[in-house]
């Protein structure tokens, strides 16, 4: 595994140099908002950024993607070719949003049922890392829920970039996987030796340290299993407005729509992002709808977070980056949820 | 030209089918049964399915439903979808004619559990249109090569009125067999029916099948099962012995769009077959 020392300068200059020859998509500023978008050729990336207002899995499973595309022959409308291929792509995202693409993964890639589109995305795309020395928000519990500010390793990450401070700002490159080091060329930089290893370790305590948000994201799990009728789930619900905000920016988030749109004799099949907590959402063609309240679709965001993904693949279905907390218009807060459900 | 619809690969890909047949089934005309024929015939082996399991019908430019498979594999070189029309899907495919082509996603889902059932014998209980997979079940159990693998069978089917019984055809035929106790019902008959009257849950009770080596396979409307299931369980069925199949609003059927969600399960893909007993330990959200 190779490792580099760049100034701070370097490193921006690096993913400059990187957008002009590939797809790249990361903290771009946007007005008052530092969102995750594409990093324009000369372009500088918002490095100074705490996180990005909306989650990168927009480039694993865009916002609205083409499926497959259909046409009008003499026997009917036939299928015409599936949507089209994925681009080469470097996402540049905190911790937390590296490990939600572990979780997506459980999801769209399960052994016997891959999802074509989504592993096409996945396996064209390198992730580069940027630690968090500093954990940007009061919000963020990652250290909750199996995350780490600053990773010695973490899964899924093809390069980490670890700020290590100091004067005009260093930055620790890992170059953590053969997809990683092939980025290789476009970061020069001194090799790190062992001395930028105990400042990265200094640099991980601190932050830990640093994150104040504990949410008990473990321990509900056999609470939750008890308690699907509890009065609590009356009670939490009140203020929502199920604008769907919540699910929209999760980064782990995944419910999707399948649409068509025709014009004249050419049409799409479209996929595009939806959310458990709107009404329609599991309206049945009868007029049933299982969960006709927004109590049922709050508990079931809940459940299916700190309840059902644990239970299947022994994750938490959360990477603890706060954007639910911050982002919701009546300030209801998936912490302090949790916190009540450890209380029940 | 060889269409990209034909690769396994991509799940969300229809395979192109021929309306080869439709069947209207019913007075009010809004059920039809439609039988498929595969544009390209290697398609066959790769929709091989059991009994119980869905498939999507796909109509470029409308979209898409998940509908049972109401013929049975023993059935070859077609499949066929009895289809209620409800919406925007349903609709269009009812407009259609033979001859026509549109998509089928699947197989999908788990099914009936065949190998469960072998040995035993099977109570069949349908009511409304939901008695579409079970046909298919009863049709695979009763050709010669199968009809050995199981024993007593017992249906009770039941429907509103005389006009509303699907496959009548077949429950003729399927009447007429010694190795088939079939009891069909309607709940108010006209001045033609000459046949039972009676709610499925009555008819059950009078039939009264022995619940010693059985299993009872349970389809229709929420209602229906409601007072059915309190019979089969003074009958002696245990929640093991009575299964049946769930609906739930779904679009990408292979457990990725998260709608069908149900506890820890997705009724896709880890259903829509489940036992009663199974379905005590699911969330009750369905
Ligand atoms: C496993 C399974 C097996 C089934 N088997 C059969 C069968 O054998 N035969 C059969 O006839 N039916 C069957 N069904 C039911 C069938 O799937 C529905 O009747 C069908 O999907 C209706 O589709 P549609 O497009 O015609 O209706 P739609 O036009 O989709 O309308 C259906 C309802 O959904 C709601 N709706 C529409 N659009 C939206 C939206 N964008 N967001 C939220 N809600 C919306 C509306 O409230 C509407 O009433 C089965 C269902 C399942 C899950
Ligand atoms: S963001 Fe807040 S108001 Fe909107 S759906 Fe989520 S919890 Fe409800
Ligand atoms: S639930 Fe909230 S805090 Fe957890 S990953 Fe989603 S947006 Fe972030
Ligand atoms: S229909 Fe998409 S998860 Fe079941």
């Amino acid at each position: 595994m190779e490792k580099r020392l760049l100034t701070k300068d370097a490193f921006a200059a690096a993913l400059e140099r990187l957008a002009a020859a590939k797809r790249v998509l990361g903290p771009v500023q946007d007005g008052d908002n530092v969102v995750f978008g594409p990093l324009e050729p000369g372009r500088q990336p918002a490095l100074g950024y705490r996180n990005t207002r909306n989650a990168p899995k927009n480039a694993l499973f865009p916002h609205t993607e083409t499926l497959m595309r259909f046409t009008r022959t003499p026997k009917g409308v036939e299928c015409a070719g599936q949507g089209d291929d994925p681009a080469e792509t470097v996402v540049v995202v905190r911790p937390c949003d590296a490990q939600s693409f572990l979780l997506l993964d459980r999801v769209f890639d399960q052994p016997g049922c891959r999802d074509p589109y989504y592993v096409g995305h996945r396996e064209r795309t390198t992730v580069v890392a940027l630690a968090c020395p500093q954990p940007p928000y009061a919000a963020c519990f990652c250290t909750s829920v199996g995350g780490d500010p600053v990773p010695a390793a973490p899964a899924g990450v093809d390069v980490l970039a670890t700020d290590l401070g100091g004067g005009g700002g260093e930055i620790l490159a890992e170059f953590l996987t053969p997809k990683g080091e092939a980025l290789l060329s476009f970061f020069e930089g001194q090799a790190a030796d062992g001395q930028a290893d105990a400042r990265k370790a200094q640099a991980g305590e601190k932050a830990r340290a640093g994150i104040r948000s504990q949410v008990p994201a473990r321990e509900v799990l056999p609470i939750l299993q008890k308690n699907f009728d509890h009065p609590f789930w009356a009670g939490l619900h009140g203020k929502c407005l199920a604008c769907g905000t919540c699910t929209y920016i999760c980064p782990t988030c995944h419910c999707f729509d399948i649409s068509d749109e025709a014009k004249k004799d050419d049409g799409v099949r479209l996929r595009s992002w939806d959310s458990c907590m709107f009404p329609l959402f599991t309206k049945e063609a009868s007029g049933h709808n299982p969960r006709s309240s927004q109590k049922e679709r709050w508990r079931q965001r809940v459940m299916h977070k700190f309840r059902y993904i644990p239970e299947n693949f022994d994750l938490v279905g959360c990477v603890g980056c706060g954007r639910c907390v911050l982002n919701c218009p009546v300030n209801l807060d998936i912490r302090k949820i949790v916190q009540d459900v450890a209380k029940i | 030209m060889a269409c990209v619809c034909a690769e396994r690969d991509n799940p969300y890909l229809p395979i192109p089918v021929e309306i080869a047949k439709i069947i209207t089934e019913v007075d009010t005309k809004d059920i039809k049964t439609f039988r498929f024929a595969f544009v390209n015939p290697e398609d066959e082996a790769r929709f091989a399915y059991t009994p119980g399991q869905f498939g999507e019908l796909s109509i470029f430019g409308k979209g898409e439903s998940p509908i049972g498979i109401a013929s049975s594999p023993t059935q070859k070189g077609y499949v066929e979808f009895t289809v209620q029309k409800a919406g925007v899907v349903t609709t269009a495919l009812h407009e259609m004619e033979e001859g026509q082509r549109m998509g089928i996603r699947g197989p999908l889902g788990n099914a009936w559990p065949i190998a469960f059932l072998e040995g035993k014998n099977v109570v069949i209980v349908g009511g409304g249109f939901a008695f579409t997979t079970l046909r298919s079940l009863l049709n695979y159990m009763i050709v010669p090569e199968h009809r050995g693998r199981f024993g007593k069978i017992t249906v009770v089917y039941g429907a509103r009125n005389p006009g509303l019984l699907l496959y009548k055809d077949e429950l003729e035929a399927w009447g007429k067999r010694s190795d088939v106790d079939l009891h069909v019902t309607v709940d108010k008959g006209d001045e033609t029916w000459k046949g039972r009257e009676g709610f499925v849950p009555a008819v059950c009770k009078d039939v009264a099948p022995s619940a010693e080596n059985a299993v009872c396979v349970l389809c229709g409307p929420p209602i229906m099962i409601r007072f059915t299931l309190p019979v089969f369980f003074e009958l002696g069925f245990s929640k093991e012995n009575i299964i049946t199949s769930l609906e739930m609003r779904m679009k990408c059927g292979i457990g990725k769009c998260g709608r069908c969600n149900v506890g820890n399960k997705y009724v896709c893909k880890d259903g829509p077959v489940f036992s009663f007993a199974e379905l005590d330990k699911l969330t009750p959200e369905y």
